[in-house]
């Protein structure tokens, strides 16, 4: 996959939104959850900042019909609030960012997992 | 030129095809085509320290404890789809259609037991009939958490932690003079393969892929961690309607009536929680329930499921299955006694009548490894087979408890033999087990008959009491087969030698007191100890009554 193809979203209204959008097509679905940008232009999350670049060699891993979505959730303040919608929603119960997932899966890595190159292919691949 | 081309395709295809052919010709350029495939071979295969055959509790243990010490290792999973279909990922039969999946079913089916005993406390519930349950929710649940754990299981495999260090204790390899970690620089990631494994030869084992092509696997040591898969009796039906403990953990449809043929812990529990959830179950004994186990104990478990609603046919032996129209199973029996024939129609039946280990599969006679004849499981020393450097680990281990912490425990202290230096092996002796049966089971140590049989009636003291939960007292459960059993020496210092707990959370309660026994636990021992109270754990720190007395064992009042 193509960085282009890559649809990116702020926050959790847009997430569901979006999400809810892309499940229609009934093609497998891979989310990145990350730090969102801040004043700066910098990635608040340096995990985040660091298993970027990994993430998008493996993108060349994905199945043909896979859609990524790339969520920044938000403002590191909001991040640290444990009421956070992202921490609490089931399908997702984020603990940390970076998070990787395959959609309503079981597939997700999580934090250092995210920097390690066969890791992250092995969650885009299919299972043979 | 072309014969010789023509030759050296078939031999492409086969040397063994090659060796048939008797032309001095073909002979000699056969020999030349067979090298060139043997080169090919070892150009695709790499040299393991270890090649472990299945990825189960057994497997998976000892692959990474011997990862973690330095080892080149492959682990080879695979699982051939059941006759109804099923199949699964990476972990074995404990995570995937045993321990794990069969747990979270018996707690569901207890769940909605303590609801209806809730309302005796207080909730406002809806009446008894009203509470319903719904068989795809708890269905996708268990499969989605098994899900999770075959992926965390192929991350683990694959995800080198630094800074871990291998759990088996006494690895003093690991610490230097002033006990400070040593970290293992060569610490290895574990090369997965999903494809059946089989030898080849004794030191290499191939691997089929799913795609049909093969890998070939070049061993210094060969581990079998195969485990086993459920038997199929040999009557008309059984392979094509029926299914196994490998399916009813994954049905999508609810079971509706189910027959569960065979009284062993499998057949028990399955017909355990499938009647806690509300379908008709009859259990079919062809001779006696939980055989090998204390049977005051199995009488107890099976009158305690008979009293909440379960059949049992025993003495029966089914003969034949047929599928009516209607898509429901006919199922004809005949009694072991008077050989009379009986049927009845049943919406899925189960056979849970015996496991065999998958040896066969693995061409284990190439490698020149005995197996036992009927069950096809390896007689070991020390987990070694009569092939020096091929080992076997768990639930295909001839005589030796089938469990995942046995698995898993003996695969740790191999691998700190094999890689470390290690001179510990694996006790058997005393494992604690639990069935998890409606009322469950816990013991550790022998049952009354094997501690008859080896130290002699007049050698032993049986304590036993039957006792009372305190939270059945509010809804008014019966509590009438809350049972313990405390097997000694009758010589001082009255060593323990068995115990036995039939009540609710079995499990937790009996596994503290299988390190008691380790430590040598006596009576006087027990006896001192105080108890925790108000538990049912206590009750054997006041078992008093001995079978010997013929006194009452029924429960005296609470706190006296």
């Amino acid at each position: 996959m193509d960085l282009k193809a890559v649809t990116h979203v702020d926050g959790y209204e847009e997430f569901v939104k979006t999400v809810a959008e892309l499940e229609k097509n009934n093609k497998p679905i891979f989310i990145l959850f990350s730090g969102s940008l801040d004043e700066s232009g910098e990635n608040w999350c340096s995990d985040c900042r660091e298993a970027e670049p990994v993430i998008q060699e493996a993108l060349a891993s994905l199945p043909e019909n896979a859609q990524f979505l790339h969520v920044g959730v938000g403002p590191r303040d909001e991040w640290r609030d444990q009421n956070n919608p992202f921490r609490k929603q089931s399908n997702l119960k984020l603990k940390c960012v970076p998070t990787l997932m395959r959609w309503k899966a079981p597939e997700r890595l999580e934090e250092a997992e995210c920097k390690k190159l066969d890791l992250v292919k092995m969650l885009f691949e299919e299972e043979d | 030129m072309t014969n010789m081309s023509i030759v050296r395709f078939a031999c492409g295809s086969s040397p063994r095809l090659c060796r048939s052919r008797t032309s001095f010709m073909v002979k000699s350029t056969c020999q030349y085509s067979a090298t060139a495939v043997e080169e090919k071979a070892n150009e695709q295969s790499s040299k393991y320290d270890l090649v472990v055959i299945g990825g189960g509790s057994g497997g998976l243990a000892c692959a990474k404890e011997a990862a973690h010490l330095g080892a080149k290792v492959a682990v080879l999973d695979y699982v051939t789809p059941s006759p109804r279909g099923s199949k699964w990922g990476l972990g074995g039969t404990c995570v995937n259609v045993g321990c794990i999946p069969k747990k979270l079913m018996h707690h569901a089916a207890l769940l909605g037991e303590a609801v209806h005993d809730a309302r005796a406390y207080g909730w406002v519930l809806p009446e008894k009939a009203k509470v319903m349950h719904n068989w795809e929710v708890l269905r996708n649940a268990v499969q989605d958490h098994i899900k999770s754990v075959n992926w965390v299981t192929r991350v683990e495999l694959r995800n080198n932690k630094e800074n871990v260090e291998p759990s088996v204790p006494n690895a003093s390899a690991f610490h230097d003079s002033e006990n400070h970690l040593i970290r293992r620089k060569n610490k290895r990631t574990i090369d997965y393969i999903n494809g059946r494994g089989y030898f080849h030869s004794s030191h290499v084992v191939n691997a089929v892929l799913n795609n049909g092509k093969e890998r070939s696997l070049n061993a210094e040591k060969v581990l079998i961690a195969v485990g086993g898969r459920p038997r199929y009796p040999d009557i008309p039906g059984a392979l094509e309607h029926c299914i196994t403990s490998d399916d009813i953990f994954s049905l999508a449809r609810p079971p509706g009536r189910t027959l569960i043929v065979g009284a062993g812990y499998i057949g028990l529990e399955c017909a355990g929680f499938l009647n806690g959830l509300g379908y008709d179950a009859t259990v079919m004994v062809r001779s006696v329930p939980l055989r090998g186990f204390d049977q005051q104990i199995a009488q107890l478990l099976c009158g305690e499921m008979e009293e909440r609603g379960v059949k049992f046919l025993h003495k029966c032996i089914p003969t034949r299955v047929e599928k009516l129209e209607n898509g429901q199973l006919k199922v004809t029996w005949s009694n072991v006694k008077d050989s009379s024939l009986q049927s009845d129609v049943f919406d899925t039946v189960l056979f849970a009548v015996g496991r065999r280990a998958l040896t066969k599969e693995l061409a284990v006679t190439t490698a020149g490894v005995h197996t036992e004849k009927e069950s096809g499981k390896i007689r070991t020393d020390n987990e070694q087979t009569n092939i020096p450097h091929i080992f076997a680990v768990g639930d295909v281990l001839h005589e030796k408890p089938e469990l995942t912490p046995v698995a898993i425990q003996a695969g740790k202290l191999l691998a700190h033999r094999l890689f470390n230096g290690g001179s510990e092996v694996m006790d058997y002796h005393n494992v604690a087990t639990t069935v998890f049966t409606p009322l469950e089971y816990g013991t550790v140590g022998f049952s009354e008959e094997r501690a008859v049989e080896l130290f002699g009636e007049d050698k032993l003291e049986v304590y036993h009491a039957f006792y009372k939960p305190t939270e059945f007292s509010v809804p008014q459960r019966n509590a009438s087969r809350c049972y313990i059993k405390v097997i000694c020496e009758r010589e001082k210092p009255h060593k323990v030698l068995g115990m036995h707990f039939v009540g609710p959370q079995a499990g937790e309660v009996i596994q503290g007191f299988a390190a008691a026994m380790k430590c040598g636990l006596t009576m006087d021992l027990l006896k001192t100890t105080v108890g925790i109270h108000p538990t049912t754990a206590e009750e054997f720190t006041r078992v008093f009554v001995t079978k010997r007395s013929g006194l009452d064992p029924t429960p005296q009042s609470c706190c006296s």
